[in-house]
């Protein structure tokens, strides 16, 4: 299996673009955008796939670092 | 200066403190007669007070110059030896490049080298990062003064990335980018001299997977030794400016 070439990245990337913008604008709700879904899965490899999904995960998760700002998680309650 | 002490001194003595001042004898007696002398011989005094003052500060300003200078070549060579304890890249590789001819460190030498590790099955940064280095080095082949730029990829997945698997790869890049494989402990050679990281992922069900590893381009300087590095939120103009100052100033430490 060879790796994708230019062209197949290109559309690869696009498609993954598009199935993002439609999770933006459905508020990420998967079920509103099952045929972006689609398209992505059939035109990137599967391990590319994860590794979107992941970093569409880290983009959102980074995004609310910058807007909310960091909350540590609570530590054991203290005996008072 | 010994105009106005003298104006302090003559007001000082014109004061209260008359009967200090009588106990400083000196002074006052050499204003009045600089005061009591003639206009011209005042003028005489001036004239060489100014000249001894204007030398004095150019050779003040001459002598920081000097020692701003040593130090600026002092911090270079400093830098410099730093570089070469770190001794990236002091080693020799030896691979293959995407025609199958074999290339080894040696043959890199008297050119300025910009070097990517990665690999062709790579989502995303890579094809970003040879795209910006690509860029870079087409922006450096513009100035007719600069030396050409040798860009260089060398992979992180030679089990995957052979030598036809680079011939296909490198044609969506810049027309002089060599690629380079070999075998795994080849690679691997390569990669401990830049300390470059690389961890291939679990493999999934078509047996493909994902190299985690580290996402830098390096200088390297025509006698082999590593300059410089890029991370990915340098742009290519970043990087551009970089090497261009590099080589200038490489060819100012030679002479």
């Amino acid at each position: 299996m060879s790796a994708p070439n230019s062209s197949e990245r290109k559309a690869c990337w696009d498609s993954r673009d598009l199935l993002w913008k439609c999770l933006d604008d459905n508020g990420d709700r998967a079920e509103s955008c099952l045929k972006f879904q689609g398209e992505f899965e059939s035109n990137c490899p599967a391990q590319w796939v994860k590794y979107f999904s992941k970093r569409r995960d880290y983009l959102q998760y980074k995004a609310k670092m910058e807007t909310e700002g960091f909350k540590p998680a609570e530590g054991p309650k203290q005996p008072s | 200066m010994l105009g106005l002490r003298c104006i302090v001194g003559d007001v000082v003595c014109g004061g209260l403190l008359r009967r200090t001042c009588l106990r400083l004898p000196p002074l006052p007696q050499r204003c009045f007669l600089s005061e009591g002398g003639s206009g011209s011989s005042a003028r005489l005094k001036l004239r060489t007070r100014l000249l001894v003052s204007l030398l004095f500060g150019g050779s003040l300003l001459a002598g920081w110059r000097f020692v701003y200078l040593e130090k600026q070549q002092r911090q270079r060579q400093i830098r410099l030896d730093q570089l070469r304890k770190v001794s990236l890249g002091q080693g020799t590789f030896s691979l293959l490049d995407q025609t199958g001819r074999r290339r080894t460190k040696r043959d890199f030498l008297g050119r300025w080298v910009l070097l990517y590790f990665g690999f062709t099955h790579c989502p995303d940064i890579c094809p970003e990062e040879l795209d910006k280095l690509s860029s870079a080095v087409t922006a450096l082949d513009q100035d007719p003064l600069l030396p050409p730029v040798q860009p260089l990829f060398i992979t992180v997945d030679p089990q995957r990335d052979d030598v036809p698997a680079l011939a296909r790869y490198v044609q969506d890049f810049h027309p002089r980018l060599l690629a380079l494989t070999g075998t795994p402990e080849e690679v691997q050679h390569a990669g401990r001299d830049y300390r470059v990281y690389a961890s291939a992922g679990p493999k999934d069900d078509d047996g493909d997977y994902i190299v985690d590893h580290t996402v830098l381009i390096y200088l390297v300087s025509p006698d082999g030794l590593f300059l410089d590095y890029y991370n990915r939120s340098k742009s290519e103009e970043k990087i551009v400016e970089s090497v261009k100052n590099h080589i200038r100033n490489h060819k100012g430490l030679d002479q």
